[in-house]
């Protein structure tokens, strides 16, 4: 079993390595006076072929085709090989036609979708272990449900003990939107507490005006409030991590139609060039 | 705050093996050659041996042909032949030959592919005719867990093999019962036989009482299996057979601990750390005399050294395992005291083998190969480095450990291990599960999560498999890859596995034709049921599909065995 450091840098120097074999290649090309964009073209079919085809691996994991582990390696670095290749390719200048300018903004927004999911993907999940305790996503309406239910039972025996009106309109006007749905979903991205501690703040206001047994009514009500706070944080962050591939799979079948497209403009110019 | 519901405390006895037994039948077994010579006046009052007989024995009665035991299988229990007569078959039995239609070999590259447009559309989805292909010579009689297989024609599957004869009084099995071990042979009914079949929790206590009843038993075992076990054990393999007979002779059989691990283990989770140690009575206690090195035959050890007034546990030591190999060494190499540095404590019930120290000295020692002998000398009385407080010997974080031994996931050979902080929730696992399993996923993605580690409920494989135990037809085994199995054309979905499994990782599903109708029983209606569990993808090109499927690294199929594999996991950076 190989430390994943040592395998970083064995990927890397690998990456590297690829990178100055095609660098050379495409410059002894130009050397040779011949249009290079044509190899490096190729190239970067041959490159995108290959990372197209970890989702295809992905669709075949009855075949001994590797580990996926490996293959999304490959994916990463040779998708960081690609940026260099694309970048050779176009002559590291701004994209002259409108066909090539959708095909660069294609380019970089399977890059920036690639890298940000790259990202989300290693340092997500550790926030989510240490968040409460980790759900199955598609529990998660499941659960939430079950605390809904759970807290308008409370409410009604709140009332129905102790005629709790401030409980009661509390609950309505303000806990029962907060259980029907997934709520602050971007403040649980951007790592905010505030409105869980509002929610907190807002049960705690309704104390002086309880008996003992209504304390700890309310006392059962926040766990639940927490609760499901805790849902939604697992909503938002595995949503997201769930959701970045639906960005990033069909920007490269976008991708493959406008780089065909490019391939057979190019060849159709270059057969009437001079 | 409401009262609970008070009900009788569960005793042992509520559940007897042979629930039919009369006094007639009591006093009918007790006259078996076997057990009349027992003095009942060594029981306790608590323990009677008129109430061991009626609760952990049954009469069973078969026909010629029907298949008693199976090779392979799990066995908890033994025979003594009350009338009749039974065929042992020495030379192996084929798979096909007692129903199993498991394959042997992994699928073909196209087999593999077809997988892509083969799978079902609905879940569980069966080919009903295949049930009734292959199995040949071989039927099913009775129901649920009386149900038995037997071999329509006897006599040409005895021309085929090698047997030998038993008859009445005479006892098999007992091999299986006292380790918890595969059966070693198949037992075929002969003749219309009657056997009485005893439980190995009745067969402890009769063994641990009456010494005439632990020499005949043990004396079966010595001659039957005992040698064969050593030279199988990796430390005695370089021994010849003059020195293992000589080991065989004075090497001592002892069972620790009371209860079934898989059974009780649950009660105890979560309870105060000493409190769970007062349940595990010590096997070898630190600073004590080292009277022979210890060979778990069978269940779970908790390896601990004192710390201030508590035990840190440093390690666990399941089946096949060795303890006071390195003080022993020490001994011989330099001589002074010989005393464990550290307690062996029986987590539910633990055989052990004791192999005198005299002995493992004289033969086993001075020619051992030396990858079996410990790489450092193991002096009494070192302190335990401060850097290692809060981890064991092979680096495994402290709680950790304790976490894997409580849940008793130390039980896995192929535990499904997920690094959650590692995890995306994206399922790969999941699907790549599906996709090898005619789209029926055969795991659950959750479990116990400490530090970051998940044990998933996937079949563990384990070591000690108690779902193999009691299953009526044999369609639960452990495969020639090591995997334990179901062969879906065999289970009558009684779902005696799936109520044993101690980690609840078999699942009891309805079965459906290809149009997705469920399948049903044509006498009642009811649908036929089926246990499904993780196979390991032991017949997948490429090995198991879900840890291949793991884009992150995240998951693992680990035995929990290797500790130094598992350190090296859980510590990669």
């Amino acid at each position: 079993m190989r430390a994943l450091a040592t395998q970083r840098l064995r990927n890397g120097l690998l990456a590297l390595a690829a990178l100055a074999i095609v660098g050379a290649g495409v410059y002894v090309d130009h050397l040779a006076l011949r249009d290079s964009s044509f190899l490096s073209g190729w190239l970067l079919v041959a490159a995108f072929v290959v990372l197209a085809a970890f989702n295809a691996r992905k669709k075949l994991p009855f075949l001994p085709l590797g580990s996926a582990a490996g293959w999304l390696r490959l994916h990463a670095w040779l998708g960081l090989v690609t940026v260099a290749i694309f970048a050779m390719h176009g002559g590291w200048s701004w994209p002259g036609g409108g066909l090539e300018a959708l095909l660069w903004g294609l380019f970089v927004a399977l890059l920036v979708t690639g890298i940000g999911g790259l990202a989300l993907s290693r340092l997500a999940p550790r926030p989510l272990t240490e968040h409460g305790e980790r759900v199955l996503f598609e529990r998660i309406p499941r659960y939430r449900a079950q605390l809904a239910g759970e807290v308008e039972d409370l409410v009604t025996a709140a009332i129905d003990e102790h005629g709790s009106s401030a409980i009661a309109t509390h609950y309505s006007r303000r806990l029962r939107p907060y259980f029907a749905r997934p709520r602050h979903v971007l403040r649980h991205l951007l790592g905010s507490h505030a409105p869980v501690r509002r929610l907190q703040r807002e049960l705690r206001a309704l104390e002086r005006y309880l008996s003992a047994s209504g304390r700890e009514t309310l006392d059962a009500i926040e766990a639940r409030v927490v609760a499901k706070d805790n849902l939604d944080y697992h909503y938002a962050w595995q949503g997201l991590l769930k959701g970045w591939l639906f960005a990033h799979i069909p920007l490269t079948y976008a991708t493959a139609v406008v780089a065909a497209v490019h391939i057979v403009t190019a060849y159709a110019f270059a057969a009437s060039t001079p | 705050m409401a009262e609970g519901i008070a009900i009788a405390r569960p005793q042992r006895w509520d559940r007897p093996f042979g629930p039919d037994m009369t006094d007639d039948d009591v006093a009918r077994v007790l006259e078996q050659p076997l057990l009349r010579d027992i003095d009942p006046g060594q029981f306790p009052a608590s323990l009677p041996l008129r109430e061991i007989v009626r609760n952990d024995t049954r009469l069973r009665r078969f026909a010629p042909g029907d298949v008693i035991v199976r090779e392979g299988d799990y066995g908890s229990s033994m025979f003594v032949i009350i009338t009749g007569g039974v065929q042992v078959v020495t030379d192996g039995v084929d798979d096909a030959e007692l129903g199993r239609a498991t394959r042997k070999r992994p699928r073909t590259l196209f087999q593999a592919l077809r997988q892509l447009w083969g799978n079902a559309g609905q879940p569980e989805v069966r080919d009903v005719a295949r049930y009734f292909q292959g199995a040949g010579n071989l039927d099913l009689r009775g129901e649920a867990e009386d149900a038995r297989t037997y071999l329509a024609d006897v006599d040409a599957f005895l021309e085929r093999h090698e047997t030998v004869p038993l008859s009445d009084g005479a006892a098999f099995g007992e091999i299986a019962a006292l380790a918890r071990s595969p059966r070693t042979a198949t037992v075929v009914a002969d003749t219309d036989t009657e056997v009485v079949e005893l439980r190995w929790q009745g067969l402890r206590d009769i063994r641990r009482r009456d010494a005439g009843f632990r020499e005949h038993i043990d004396g079966l075992y010595r001659e039957r299996s005992l040698a064969q076990h050593l030279r199988e054990a990796p430390l005695f393999a370089h021994l010849d057979d003059a020195a293992i007979d000589d080991i065989a002779r004075h090497t001592t059989f002892e069972t620790h601990g009371t209860q079934e691990w898989f059974r009780d283990f649950k009660k105890v989770k979560g309870d105060d750390p000493s409190a769970v140690l007062g349940q595990e009575p010590a096997v070898a206690e630190e600073g004590h005399y080292l009277d022979g090195l210890i060979m778990i035959r069978s269940g779970f050890a908790r390896v601990s050294e004192g710390l201030d007034q508590g035990q840190r546990t440093t390690g666990y030591a399941v089946q096949n395992d060795v303890f006071g190999l390195e003080e022993i060494v020490h001994h011989w190499r330099h001589g002074g005291p010989l005393a464990f540095r550290r307690s062996l404590r029986a987590i539910g019930s633990v055989d052990i083998l004791r192999v005198p120290t005299a002995l493992v000295e004289r033969h086993v020692l001075p020619n051992a190969p030396a990858d079996q002998l410990p790489e450092a000398d193991a002096g009494g009385g070192e302190v335990t480095p401060a850097w290692l407080e809060q981890s064991t010997d092979r680096g495994l974080p402290q709680s950790l450990v304790d976490f894997f031994v409580d849940e008793r996931t130390i039980n896995g050979r192929a535990a499904m291990v997920i690094d959650t902080d590692r995890c995306t929730a994206c399922d790969d696992c999941v699907r790549a599960c599906a996709s090898a399993h005619n789209a029926n996923p055969r795991f659950k993605r959750h479990g116990p999560i400490h530090d970051g580690k998940q044990v998933t409920n996937a079949c563990m494989h384990c070591a000690d498999p108690v779902c193999l135990i009691g299953c009526p037809t044999g369609a639960i085994h452990r495969h020639e890859s090591g995997a334990v199995v179901i062969d879906d054309a065999t289970c009558i979905g009684c779902a005696t596995c799936a109520n044993a499994c101690p980690y609840d990782n078999i699942t009891m599903v309805e079965i459906r034709d290809g149009n997705g109708e469920f399948i049903v029983d044509e006498q009642t209606g009811q649908p036929i049921m089926k246990a499904t569990k993780c196979d390991l993808c032991f017949d997948q090109l490429g090995g198991p599909a879900c840890e291949r499927a793991c884009p992150h690294d995240a998951l693992i199929r680990i035995d929990m065995h290797d500790q130094a594999r598992l350190a090296e996991w859980i510590n990669r950076k």
